[in-house]
């Protein structure tokens, strides 16, 4: 008999009763058995001959002997089963079955046990579904699992009892208030405080959380992407009209005190090799938003602490140092933590300063609201906008704290030595980015300046009594026309791209709910207001002017004021009636006719930018190593989610780490790889190095690379990956002694090459110098570039042991690289192939055995019923990288963040000083 | 013009590669038409010309047909709106004519800064620019 049929029976048996036993044909051994062991009757039968096989009978005699009264019973069921069996089974062992006679009782007893476990099967649902789904299709009807009574009767008990468990396991919803008082709005707020205890909301959360889906990052609620398909026209607003992103999320810290003491204080913790510090002239005057890169003091080029911008407080009478000065630093939440720590340690700011910002009164009066809009004016296409229109609905449910930061938790701290007090502004000022051509037309028609207010006007009930009071002062008003005519001409500005990068102008702005449009428009660019006269050319060339730059928003008090007593929007809907506009107003761009974006749109403006995207770019601080943590465990529980036949073996493609990218095991590689080199060839690597970067020379206009699977790597990579990998391989004795592990714990951290100097150094080597004429000609003299020589090789490389590089890719060919991918330094004859055939798309990687599987597979066969777990593979092998593929071709790895198609190309970044930008790694 | 030409001289001078990076800014864009075409080096020439040739088409009845449009070049892209007009022209059969003219666009560059104690500078260049207007006539 063999297995599978063994298996079909008891799977045939396994829902019936235990005390019936249904036998099929099968089993007929035992069911003869039984069938003998039926009592008296039976023993007629021995004698009969033409009863069954010999083995039949040997079991009839064996079993004869013990006539048992329980089996009994079960024998005379057997029996037509029996019967049955045998009568399908063929003419073999029909009559000789049938019993002469039968007693009564007995037969009866085992009838009526058999019934009762029939009931009993029938009555009792085995599977776990619900009554209804038991119903055949065509008896169910509409709505039978939400009233009882549209079910059969016979199955209408079954389902009441259903539906009171289903009511028991339900949460207890807050039955104790009627959907009127649930809607009623303190009850409603209260529940959003709430929900927004552990993940704060922005305050354009609800009008988001219809349109996003939603994700808690960081603290917070953000969208992460609209819910409609929109990648495409996201791009488009982008580069032909405007996408508005909320970044309210950001993180802001006040810096209060004497210039000269916060720059002291500030200078450890940034390098002027990395760019212009805290201390640049024309953002120390308050005219531009600057932005840099934070180390750990004392500690660049390691200790990576992450990018921040920040503005300076506009001065009053420039030049006068005394005075006490502002600076907002602006952050991701994600590095908050340890540069506030960083910044409270640098400028000695111990003491907690008690707070009196958090009880805030509830004064709540309809009147104009007043509010600033900051408009720094960012890179090309980019724009920003503050506003601090106000924080909560009402201040008496003003939820403090932030998702970085719990509500009862400090939020001042202040120096006695310095003077410098530290506060923590997060959440406290509404950040908005408006990216695209357009969002000048889109401001300077959603927003308008505030009206000055004139004597004759009753402005005695106003609770904005400081714009009163400015509006009497003859300088104000007169810097407010000022900045209100700027901000006209910005209108006629066709792209931000022609203003200065980080131009700030200060406004006060009246309530742009009172103007919002009866229907959401577009906004078109004015004609009429593209005048190109002198007035307009003085804005393209120097910007906005520094006393423009003034605003009331660095004032607590006004900002305090203007938010509590902003016009409810009751009164802001009879003022215009605008029907449902949204809760507050806030998203008034929109009804000018801006796209809005989500994270995943940060993430893809900022390889538009070919920027690096806070964390995810930044390897060396501790946020972008936790957010690559966390996107490798995402990456590999959607890769196992899949069956093992359906998804990449990437043991067989090679791929060593397709989750993560594992820059300190390839450091490390690459620093033994050097010190066997070293021990090698000791004194003719130089050569060795020169001789390289010769070679590859002449092939370096022909890009060729293989990439895996994408076809070609770039230029850019091929040019600057060589020298590097040249430089590396002929690295010194002094570096070499330097990397000796476990001799400097800090010599262990990677660190990203961001030393201007030195990228502008390697992106000059990396140039492709003979086949150029223009570019030779440009970087030939007075440049103060070293030429390529052992020596300054040395000596960058002494600087920087452990660095990493971003380069920029551009492919020959079609394709593009994944995420993830690796770029390989090509061999001599990739180059030498590609010269021959243009079409040639680099070196096929062979296939690589999986030893997991074969593994697997005698496990299998010793019948251990191991499940194959491919993806824990990976943490194993990970952890043996060899840098040196089968092919003999060295191996680095790198993130690529995938271009869009539409993407703009990189000539343009050409000319300009970051040679290598993008990011993946070199060593 | 000689006035011109000190004033670069002076600003020349005083430029240090050492203290400031050279960036420069896109061109000045007014609001465009739809019937304006600006041409540049990136695209392909070939797409370019079928861009052009689609707008003097029209649909497929010659509906929304431009009977003008314009062409504009700048800088190195001056060739090449030559070019694209002269092309279309001649696949014209005498049916279109051309127009051209000249001017001079100013170019504005960002001087950044290198050190802190520098303010960014910004530098005016001029370069040349050609627009040309391809219309129909009626063949005689």
């Amino acid at each position: 008999m063999s297995n599978a049929k063994e298996r079909k029976h008891a799977k045939k048996m396994r829902n019936q009763p235990t005390n019936v036993t249904l036998s099929s044909g099968f089993v007929p051994d035992r069911g003869e058995k039984h069938l003998n062991g039926g009592g008296k009757p039976f023993r007629a039968q021995k004698l009969d001959p033409s009863s069954g096989t010999s083995r039949q009978q040997q079991a009839k005699m064996a079993h004869y002997p013990p006539p048992r009264p329980d089996v009994n019973e079960q024998s005379s069921s057997k029996v037509m089963f029996r019967k049955k069996g045998g009568w399908k089974a063929g003419p073999e062992g029909t009559s000789q079955e049938i019993p002469k006679y039968i007693t009564a009782s007995t037969f009866a007893q085992a009838r009526a046990a058999e019934i009762s476990a029939m009931l009993k099967a029938v009555t009792q649902k085995s599977s776990n579904s619900l009554v209804f789904q038991t119903l055949p299709r065509h008896m169910r009807r509409r709505a039978m699992s939400h009233n009882v009574k549209r079910l059969p009767r016979r199955l209408q008990e079954i389902a009441q009892k259903e539906a009171e468990k289903v009511v028991h396991q339900k949460k207890e919803h807050s039955k104790n208030k009627c959907h009127k008082a649930r809607r009623c709005h303190i009850n409603r707020m209260l529940e959003f405080n709430r929900r927004q205890k552990k993940n704060r909301w922005l305050e354009t959360h609800i009008w988001h959380a219809k349109r996003f889906h939603m994700v808690k990052q960081w603290g917070y609620c953000l969208g992460e992407r609209p819910t409609v398909k929109s990648h495409r026209a996201c791009y488009r607003a982008m580069t032909h009209r405007c996408l508005l992103q909320d970044l309210s999320y950001y993180c802001c810290l006040e810096l209060k005190g004497k210039e000269e003491e916060i720059l002291k204080a500030l200078s450890p913790m940034c390098s002027i090799d990395t760019g212009l510090t805290f201390a640049a002239v024309h953002c120390l005057s308050g005219k531009r938003q600057g932005s840099l890169l934070l180390y750990r003091a004392h500690q660049y080029p390691r200790g990576m602490l992450g990018p921040v911008s920040f503005i300076w407080k506009p001065e009053r009478t420039p030049g006068d140092t005394s005075e006490s000065r502002q600076l907002w630093i602006w952050l991701h939440p994600t590095l908050k933590q340890d540069i506030l720590e960083e910044i409270k340690a640098a400028c000695q700011c111990i003491e907690p300063v008690e707070s009196t910002t958090c009880i805030p009164d509830p004064l709540l009066a309809p009147a104009q609201e007043k509010s600033q809009a900051k408009l720094p004016d960012e890179k090309i296409g980019k724009k920003r906008k503050r506003k601090d229109d106000g924080e909560n609905a009402k201040p008496v449910k003003k939820f403090m704290g932030d998702g970085t930061r719990a509500a009862h938790e400090l939020r001042s701290w202040s120096s006695s030595t310095t003077g410098i007090v530290i506060s923590d502004l997060t959440m406290e000022i509404n950040r908005f980015r408006l990216i695209g051509p357009l969002s000048h037309a889109i401001l300077t028609e959603a927003l308008q300046a505030a009206a000055v207010h004139t004597e004759g006007e009753d402005t005695e009930n106003t609770p904005h009594r400081w714009w009163t009071e400015t509006c009497k002062n003859p300088d104000s008003v007169s810097l407010h026309h000022r900045q209100e005519a700027v901000f006209d001409l910005l209108g006629g500005i066709t792209s931000p791209a022609e203003i200065p990068a980080g131009t700030i102008l200060g406004l006060t702005v009246g309530d742009p709910r009172i103007n919002l449009p009866q229907k959401r428009s577009k906004v078109l660019p004015n004609p009429e207001k593209c005048q190109d006269n002198e007035e307009v050319r003085q804005l393209r060339l120097e910007g906005v002017p520094v006393e423009c730059a003034h605003s009331f928003i660095w004032s607590q008090a006004i900002c305090k004021s203007v938010t509590e007593n902003k016009m409810s929007d009751q009164v802001t809907n009879g003022v215009r009636v605008v029907g449902k506009v949204m809760k507050t107003g806030r998203f008034f761009q929109i009804y000018r006719g801006a796209r809005v974006g989500g994270l995943k749109e940060t993430v893809v403006h900022s390889q538009y930018k070919r920027s690096p995207s806070i964390p995810g770019d930044f390897p060396d601080c501790s946020a972008g190593i936790l957010f690559a943590e966390e996107q490798a465990k995402n990456l590999l529980e959607k890769y196992k989610r899949r069956p093992p036949a359906k998804r990449p073996n990437y043991v067989k493609l090679g791929t060593l780490a397709p989750f993560c990218l594992p820059w300190e095991q390839l450091t490390r590689d690459w620093e033994s790889r050097v010190r066997a080199q070293e021990e090698l060839s000791g004194a003719s690597s130089p050569s060795g190095g020169e001789s390289d970067s010769r070679d590859q020379a002449p092939c370096a206009p022909t890009p060729g690379q293989a990439a895996q699977g994408s076809g070609g790597g770039g230029t850019a990579l091929h040019d600057s990956s060589e020298p590097e990998g040249a430089m590396d391989t002929e690295c010194p004795a002094q570096a070499g002694t330097e990397q000796v592990p476990g001799q400097d714990a800090r010599g262990q951290l990677l660190c990203v090459l961001r030393s201007r100097a030195s990228l502008k150094q390697l992106s000059a080597w990396c140039r492709p110098s003979p086949g150029d004429s223009r570019a030779a000609a440009r970087r030939a003299p007075g440049r103060g570039q070293q030429e390529l020589t052992a020596e300054a090789r040395r000596s960058l490389l002494a600087r920087f042991p452990r660095a990493l590089v971003w380069v920029s890719l551009s492919l020959p060919g079609k394709g593009s690289p994944e995420p993830h991918a690796m770029i390989c330094v090509p061999a001599q004859e990739d180059l030498l192939q590609l010269r021959r055939d243009r079409l040639y798309c680099g070196p096929q990687e062979p296939k690589h055995s999986d030893p997991f599987k074969s593994q697997i597979r005698k496990q299998k066969e010793r019948q251990t019923r191991e499940k194959r777990r491919r993806g824990k593979g990976y943490q194993h092998l990970a952890s043996a990288v060899r840098c040196c593929a089968p092919s003999g071709r060295v191996r680095v790895h790198a993130v690529i963040s995938v271009p869009h198609p539409g993407s703009p190309k990189e000539d343009a970044l050409e000319d300009v000083l970051l040679p290598l930008c993008r990011w993946p790694g070199l060593w | 013009m000689a006035e011109n030409r000190e004033h670069r001289a002076a600003i020349e001078a005083e430029l240090d590669p050492v203290e400031y990076t050279l960036r420069k800014r896109l061109p000045h864009r007014l609001p465009r038409r739809p019937n304006d075409i600006y041409v540049n080096m990136k695209t392909d020439f070939k797409a370019q010309l079928v861009r052009c040739q689609k707008l003097l088409d029209g649909g497929a009845r010659g509906q929304n047909a431009c009977t003008e449009i314009y062409i504009h070049g700048l800088g190195l892209a001056i060739n090449r709106a030559i070019n694209i007009a002269l092309q279309l022209q001649a696949g014209s059969f005498g049916s279109l004519q051309v127009a051209a003219n000249t001017s001079t666009v100013e170019l504005v560059d960002d001087l950044e800064p290198e050190t802190d104690a520098r303010e960014p500078l910004t530098r005016i260049r001029n370069n040349s620019a050609i627009h040309i207007r391809v219309f129909r006539v009626t063949p005689k």
